[in-house]
């Protein structure tokens, strides 16, 4: 049962309910990448095209194909090289929280976390050398790393706080918010 | 007497009437109250705490004022160490430590748009409506503004140091300025000497640049509560030990006022290159027992030093604004300096004994100024320098400028082009395509990444539980 959805134009985050006991959350955020997809198959083609093109009518040499092809697969792996196509989390209280990576060859990526190693879910800006942006992260006891909820894709920090809200409240976790007061 | 302070008011005066004749009528009419707003100001330095000196306090400083004021601030600058990405310091001044690593001398390596991509987020995120640049010789403030410019915010830059004219670094550094100065909205030099070095290096109109002193925090720079006594005179000497600070003038002033006054002793404090000439005039004059040589100092032990001595000696060559000088007024020593730069306009005739940078006019200026101290008042001179150099006073002035900056007009690419041509006959036209090729760059990220996808960020307000402690303080008060 579908409880909560919000879209954008790359993501659409879906807050659900799908087991009998309706103590199980799960929050699933599915990336949307069609116009994407057809825009840079457009692209492959039309260069293979040219390549073509330049080969059988103004006799070039047939590496010229060749390249274009290598051209168009590393053009196609750069910018479709994502195969992510949804990341959840699913929230079992007094058990745990697991993290699930759905790719779109179908195979699925599951780790789970203990409740009682979640010492804080946190809501973070990550800055790189070319970007900034939010990330939600757990805080896991005995660990120096903390562990990405939704690594691969990159959502809003708008969809982000519903997570973040749902995995407060299943840890115990006070929502104290750094940023603003409420 | 004459005092060089009030003329600094005065001039300060005669810059805000004649602004105020020349602005339009409908603007006059206007209420001056009504004219100012709340800005989001984005200050951009390769220079900033953790690492320490004079322009990172003045950032930080002027940030925790104006965010007193009611503005936002946010700080961008490069990465130290392992300190990256987003940082909360006091009052909520947010300081974006960008993962780009110094490669020299605390700078980064200048790529023309590498810091594109991270900047037009910064400024879209934070809602930023001034980017502020600090330091000539920051090439991270540099690139900042260029790329702010492109995207049409307003842009006010700040200058800190002196720079030559002649020599190959100069003219390289001087014709980068002019790049970067030639679109600036407004300029902020921090003394009527700067002023005038910052514009006849940079061609920027003087009446875009305006003056805005340094300043100190008298709160902790105070008079020793008892006075060291005695027969004993201390003069005291806290500069980093390198040839633009004049170490040299000191390895032939401190034998001949040793020689020529028994009582004095000498203080010594920083390190640098030039410390061996000093421990090797130690040795040749036998003067170990009256030259003491601390090291490096770090800054919350200046005080403590300043405080042991009666006399400030400042020997530098060049000096935009000398802020040691104001720390010792500020802990009631009086000051004994080279006459450079814009060091004649920081203390009152009273305050200061100037002399030119030679060391037998130097002597002369110490031997009048142990013959003034008697009359020095040290808790007088502190509130003195309460009053006239203020971080405050500094954030207000700075809010004119940036009203001021508000009230350029926008111009559109052709227009801001045409500027970049008259920077020279071969610069002006590479000029030009820099700026071409960053307003196409610019383009491109409109088309990869929307501003629309990126996030505002919600703006910083202490928590709640802070809020309640503080209520119950101020109860229990």
């Amino acid at each position: 049962m579908v409880i909560f959805s919000i879209s954008n134009a790359r993501y659409t985050y879906v807050h659900d309910q799908k087991y009998p006991s309706k103590d199980v959350d799960i929050h699933h955020i599915v990336s949307r990448r069609s116009n994407a997809k057809y825009l840079v198959y457009a692209t492959a083609l039309l260069v293979l095209a040219c390549a073509l093109y330049l080969y059988v009518l103004k006799g070039k040499s047939i590496s010229f194909v060749y390249y274009s092809l290598l051209f168009d697969i590393f053009l196609v792996k750069l910018l479709l090289g994502k195969p992510v196509k949804k990341e959840s989390v699913v929230i079992m209280p007094a058990f745990g929280v697991q993290l699930e990576t759905h790719y779109v060859s179908g195979k699925v990526i599951r780790y789970f976390v203990p409740i009682d190693n979640i010492l804080k879910p946190v809501l973070i800006e990550c800055v790189t050398p070319v970007t900034c942006y939010w990330t939600l992260s757990l805080i896991i006891r005995g660990e120096s790393e903390m562990v990405l909820v939704f690594k691969n894709l990159r959502p809003p920090v708008k969809m982000l706080v519903h997570v973040w809200k749902a995995l407060c409240a299943a840890t115990d976790s006070k929502e104290e918010t750094c940023t603003h007061a409420e | 007497m004459h005092n060089d302070r009030p003329d600094l008011y005065i001039c300060t005066d005669h810059l805000l009437v004649y602004s105020i004749k020349h602005m339009t009528p409908s603007v006059c009419e206007g209420d001056m109250m009504d004219d100012s707003q709340k800005h989001r100001i984005l200050m951009v330095s390769d220079f900033f705490y953790p690492n320490f000196g004079g322009v990172e306090n003045h950032i930080y400083y002027l940030s925790q004022c104006l965010l007193k004021l009611g503005h936002k601030v946010v700080v961008a600058t490069h990465a130290y160490g392992n300190r990256s990405g987003v940082r909360y310091m006091t009052g909520g001044l947010k300081v974006y430590y960008i993962p780009w690593s110094p490669f020299v001398m605390q700078n980064t390596l200048p790529t023309f748009y590498g810091l594109l991509p991270i900047i037009r987020t910064i400024l879209i995120r934070e809602r930023i409506t001034v980017v502020h640049g600090h330091q000539a010789f920051s090439t991270f403030c540099h690139e900042a503004l260029m790329h702010a410019r492109t995207m049409g915010y307003k842009v006010v830059f700040t200058d800190h140091s002196l720079y030559g004219f002649a020599d190959v670094g100069s003219i390289h550094m001087n014709k980068v300025l002019q790049f970067t100065l030639a679109d600036v909205s407004q300029a902020i030099c921090v003394s009527h000497t700067s002023k005038e070095n910052t514009v006849l290096r940079s061609g920027l109109p003087p009446e875009k640049v305006f003056v805005v002193p340094n300043a100190v925090d008298t709160a902790i720079f105070k008079p020793a509560v008892d006075r060291p006594s005695g027969s004993e005179i201390v003069i005291v000497v806290i500069s980093r030990l390198v040839y633009r600070k004049g170490v040299d003038l000191l390895v032939e002033v401190i034998p001949e006022v040793c020689r020529l006054h028994p009582n004095v002793r000498f203080i010594i404090g920083g390190d640098g290159p030039k410390r061996v000439r000093l421990e090797e005039m130690r040795e040749k004059h036998s003067l170990q027992d009256r030259v003491e040589m601390l090291g490096a100092v770090q800054h919350v032990q200046v005080r403590s030093v300043l405080i042991s001595g009666h006399i400030f000696l400042n020997s530098s060559l060049t000096e935009a604004f000398c802020i040691a000088i104001l720390e010792a007024a500020s802990c009631g020593l009086l000051t004994v300096s080279t006459r450079v730069g814009g060091v004649p306009e920081v203390l009152p005739d009273e305050m200061i004994v100037l002399a030119e940078p030679d060391p037998g006019d130097m002597v002369h200026a110490i031997q009048k100024a142990i013959s003034m101290l008697p009359k020095i008042d040290p808790q007088a001179m502190h509130n003195r320098m309460r009053e006239l150099y203020n971080w405050h006073d500094v954030a207000k002035r700075t809010e004119i400028v940036y009203d001021r900056a508000f009230k350029c007009s926008n111009q559109n690419l052709l227009e801001r082009l045409s500027r970049y041509l008259f920077c020279g006959a071969w610069a002006g036209k590479l000029f030009f395509l820099v700026m071409i090729v960053g307003f196409l760059l610019w383009q491109l990220l409109e088309l990869w990444q929307p501003a629309d996808d990126i996030e505002e960020v919600p703006d910083f307000t202490l928590p709640c539980s802070c809020d309640e402690e503080m209520l119950e303080k101020n109860s229990v008060k």
